[in-house]
């Protein structure tokens, strides 16, 4: 299923020399061979995935024309073409928004891709997980667009007559879940978490499966054979044992909700405002990123606070993408979209 | 021998009777039936691949982890088959420990290594330490432990990791202990000692011990039973098997022509 | 203990295995719920999957034909020919320039780095991976539509595209490479082959389904992708006619289309997505086969 190498192939490679100097077996011990400039070719290639992260940050750095919005950057108001007064660029809400939005559909997906994990490696015999697993892979390669018309027309008419007025008529003592009543179209912040959460389930299920599958067979049986049950032997052997691989999983699962783009524009009712209740749209970074940018197309202030949220997306999604790829040292799944 | 009527003292503590067992592709125990009587060690011996693992792994269905194995006949408790279908196998092995080839400790501290079963049915903390050192005890390792029991457990010795195992599977107090090629991957000193502990511990359990070493059975084993390609050869104490075997094929594993 | 416990009599097997305490009934029945529990889980992912493709056929599928497919009238406003062709293009110069990207940097990668350089580039391709799309498109429409002055045009939205495929394909090369078995390696350069011939003449017949898998899954990813091509590109009713013409793209024409009124317009947005999950889909079934074969034919070379 997974292309993996065995660690010791990939651990321990002598570099190949560089093409231009002659096969080893001809050459004579010379230890005063000049440094040619050509040697480097090579290597050039190489430095190619570098090359484009420096890239992408060099050019926003410069986009941004280094305009010094001071706090007001991180303040709530955002009005970039306010028709009295000065434009303000204030980023707060669409932080606000991204966690909003990520935060829940990552703790929904960390807990049903637990789930799922744990079915698949201890409960469900393999004949049937056979059958069943391939459709969380298949959750990761459905394009976000095609969630997007989906969740926007089908999904989200769902929430806004079934779900919502639900929740809303029996939770609207919750502070945050009463207020406004939610509109028949359903666009919101629930339809927009719900998706997120189908779009972070891959992630989050394929890895932690990983890190449940890389439990020595040893170190289950000791559980089973110590008279624990398949649910306590997963609990208190094989969680602690793959921790680093669950907590990978909550932070690549994290990056991957945060940066979702053009299906939170089509489903989350987009409004550069904070939310007023559960049922309400706000906006994210990506979001708002992407649907303002042809506005800003020739306002140099505008762009100019369009790279600098863009940086500060950049930025999170790296933190939490090295992190997460820190933890583990050696990753079997490479054949879905975003890991 | 009635197995099913030799509950309390005198009759087998646990039997093997008729038991097959079969993979797709051959089988693996054919019609296989042993009597396993309390206060004994019975050493199971054989060549590699005679079966003497799986048979060990289905006294206390441990085999079921293994997909794609048939399993027919009946292992008899104290008078309770543990194949019956209203058994539990979760039962069946607090009942039935097992020390497996490798030591098996989890990566967490010695105390919580010797817990780990008792933990599982939530006895409060003062009978927790007590069963521990009492299990820690009994396998030899109290007095190398004893001043530091939140160590890693990883960081003890693998003989010394191997007593811990043994005295995890003792902490829940089964009746029978199952032990699968402890020593293999220990180093002489070592294995000395766990068999020192397998010695002590046939006082008071049904000890069942599988192991290709001759020499091992003979120091420790009150019966031995030899295994060759799924079938029990012949069965009988000590003594009367290692040194006058009615076997050619027995003959032949004790001295060394077999593996 | 245990010793007490022997020499009492009238322990039968039945006390003992059918311990009837609540907690023992708790941990067993909690386990068999959970047995029973868990795997209803997967319904969260089959349950919208099944959904999602049954809704977007059974909207698109209605009004779908081979004559719509294959309508590149520019005065038809709805016809999906023309996206579908400027898609290919698009994918046409994005997979060749991800390809002679990704693919000289994996194997270089591979061949010619320092474990710990190798390390610091498959970290850099992972960080890209991990890189929300719209900051690609974003680099896109500073660096190429403003940067080179090339405008919101076909070589832009595509050239972006590539870079946003760039790194799966690295990577997969990478992977190839660096998982040729070692004695294969050594006995290649040991009998005098030049790193060059080994690259080529032994590693790539190796390597190549992989690669090519790795193709595919970038092309999935790439076709599926909308921010890269709707930041750096516009809308066209033409096939592009010059590298700098602007340029149409199945997913650019949902998300124009995605929330008219039902129409003609919605109709080809349904008609899009249509064509976009089969590819995508079949792409990806494609992708996992083959990876299951050469995952199989390597492990054969282990042995």
């Amino acid at each position: 299923m997974s292309a993996t190498p065995t660690p010791e192939a990939v651990e321990s490679r002598e570099p190949l020399p560089p093409p231009s100097s002659p096969p080893a077996e001809t050459t004579p011990p010379r230890r005063t061979s000049r440094f040619r400039p050509a040697q480097l070719i090579p290597f050039i290639p190489a430095l190619v995935p570098a090359a484009l992260i420096v890239a992408v940050i060099a050019e926003l750095v410069v986009s941004t024309g280094f305009t010094n919005f001071g706090l007001s950057f991180w303040g709530p108001d955002w009005l970039p073409s306010p028709s009295v007064g000065t434009p303000t660029f204030g980023i707060l809400v669409f932080i606000t928004g991204s966690f909003l939005t990520a935060i829940p559909a990552l703790l929904l997906a960390m807990a049903i891709g637990l789930g799922i994990a744990i079915a698949s490696t201890s409960y469900l015999p393999r004949w049937i997980t056979r059958f069943l697993d391939p459709f969380v892979d298949l959750l990761a390669g459905i394009p976000s667009i095609v969630y997007g018309i989906w969740g926007y027309l089908l999904v989200a008419p769902f929430f806004g007559t079934v779900i919502n007025p639900v929740i809303y008529r029996y939770f609207s003592f919750v502070p945050g879940f009463g207020g406004k009543a939610p509109l028949a179209e359903g666009v919101g912040l629930p339809v927009a978490i719900f998706i997120l959460t189908l779009m972070a389930l891959p992630i989050t299920t394929l890895l932690i499966r990983d890190s449940l599958r890389a439990v020595p067979r040893d170190l289950w049986e000791a559980g089973l054979g110590l008279g624990a049950t398949r649910w306590e032997t997963t609990r208190k052997v094989a969680i602690p044992y793959g921790l680093r691989g669950i907590v990978s999983a909550g932070f690549l699962g994290f990056g991957r909700a945060f940066g979702e783009t053009v299906m939170v524009a089509m489903v989350l009712n987009v409004v550069p405002a904070f939310p007023i209740n559960f049922y309400s749209g706000t906006s994210t970074m990506a979001a708002e990123m992407f649907t303002q940018l042809d506005s800003a197309h020739g306002n140099g202030q505008f762009l100019a606070a369009l790279s600098e949220m863009a940086l500060v997306l950049l930025a999170i999604s790296l933190v939490v993408n090295i992190v997460g790829r820190r933890l583990v040292s050696h990753f079997a799944v490479y054949e879905v979209p975003g890991l | 021998m009635n197995a099913l009527t030799s509950s309390g003292n005198g009759g087998p503590v646990l039997s093997a009777q008729h038991l097959t067992i079969q993979s797709k592709q051959k089988k693996i125990l054919d019609d296989l039936s042993l009597d396993f009587p309390a206060a004994s060690l019975t050493a199971v011996v054989g060549p590699s691949g005679c079966g003497k693992t799986t048979f060990i792994r289905s006294l206390n269905r441990m085999v079921e982890l293994t997909p794609g194995l048939s399993i027919r006949g009946s292992v008899i408790y104290l008078g309770q088959d543990i194949y019956d279908p209203s058994v539990n196998p979760v039962m069946v092995r607090r009942r039935i420990g097992m020390v497996f080839q490798r030591p098996t400790v989890f990566p967490t501290t010695v105390f919580e290594n010797a817990a780990f079963g008792l933990r599982l049915v939530h006895e409060d903390i003062e009978t927790i330490e007590k069963s521990v050192e009492e299990a820690l005890q009994r396998s030899g390792l109290w007095e190398e432990v004893k001043d530091d029991l939140d160590r890693p457990a990883l960081s003890l010795s693998g003989g010394q990791q191997q007593r811990l195992c043994i005295a995890r599977a003792l902490a829940i107090k089964p009746r029978v202990l199952l032990l699968d090629e402890p020593t293999s991957a220990l180093d002489p000193a070592a294995t000395q000692r766990v068999e020192a502990t397998m010695q002590r511990l046939k006082e008071d359990f049904v000890l069942v011990l599988v192991t290709h070493n001759v020499g091992q059975a003979a120091r420790v084993s009150d019966k031995v039973a030899f295994l060759h390609s799924g079938h029990l050869i012949e069965v009988g104490p000590t003594a009367d098997i290692l040194e006058r075997p009615r076997e050619a094929l027995t003959q032949q594993f004790i001295t060394g022509r077999f593996q | 203990m245990a010793s007490a416990s022997v020499a009492a009599p009238a322990e039968t097997g039945k006390d003992l295995l059918f311990d009837a305490s609540a907690r023992t009934r708790w941990r067993l029945g909690f386990d068999r719920v959970a047995g029973w529990l868990l795997p209803v889980l997967f319904l969260v992912a089959i349950v919208p999957i099944l959904d999602l493709v049954y809704y977007i056929a059974s909207q698109a599928l209605p009004t779908l034909s081979w004559a719509v497919l294959t309508n590149t009238n520019p005065h038809d406003p709805y016809a999906l020919g023309v996206p579908i062709i400027s898609t290919v293009y698009v994918m046409l110069w994005a997979t060749a320039v991800a390809v002679a990207l990704g693919l000289f940097g994996g194997v270089a990668t591979a061949e010619f780095l320092s474990e710990r350089a190798a390390g610091w580039m498959r970290m850099s391709a992972n960080l890209l991976v991990g890189t929300p799309s719209v900051v690609i498109g974003y680099f896109g429409y500073f660096a190429l539509v403003l940067g080179l002055g090339w405008g919101y045009s076909f070589i832009a939205g595509a050239t972006t595209l590539a870079f946003f495929m760039t790194p799966y394909i690295f990577r997969v090369t990478d992977l190839a490479y660096s998982s040729i078995p070692r004695p294969i390696r050594e006995a290649a350069l040991g009998s005098g082959a030049r790193p060059y011939q080994y690259i080529l003449k032994v590693a790539a017949p190796i390597a190549l389904p992989q690669i090519l898998n790795g193709v595919f899954l970038a092309v999935a990813i790439g076709v599926g992708e909308t921010a890269p091509i709707v930041l750096t590109s516009t809308h066209s009713v033409l096939v592009p006619q010059t590298l700098y013409s602007p340029v149409s793209f199945l997913t650019a024409e949902i998300w124009l289309n995605f929330s008219q009124p039902p129409g003609q317009a919605l109709a080809l947005a349904f008609q899009a997505a249509f064509v976009v999950l089969v590819v995508v889909v079949a792409l990806n079934i494609v992708v996992r086969i083959i990876s299951a074969r050469y995952q199989k034919r390597l492990e054969g070379l282990y042995q």
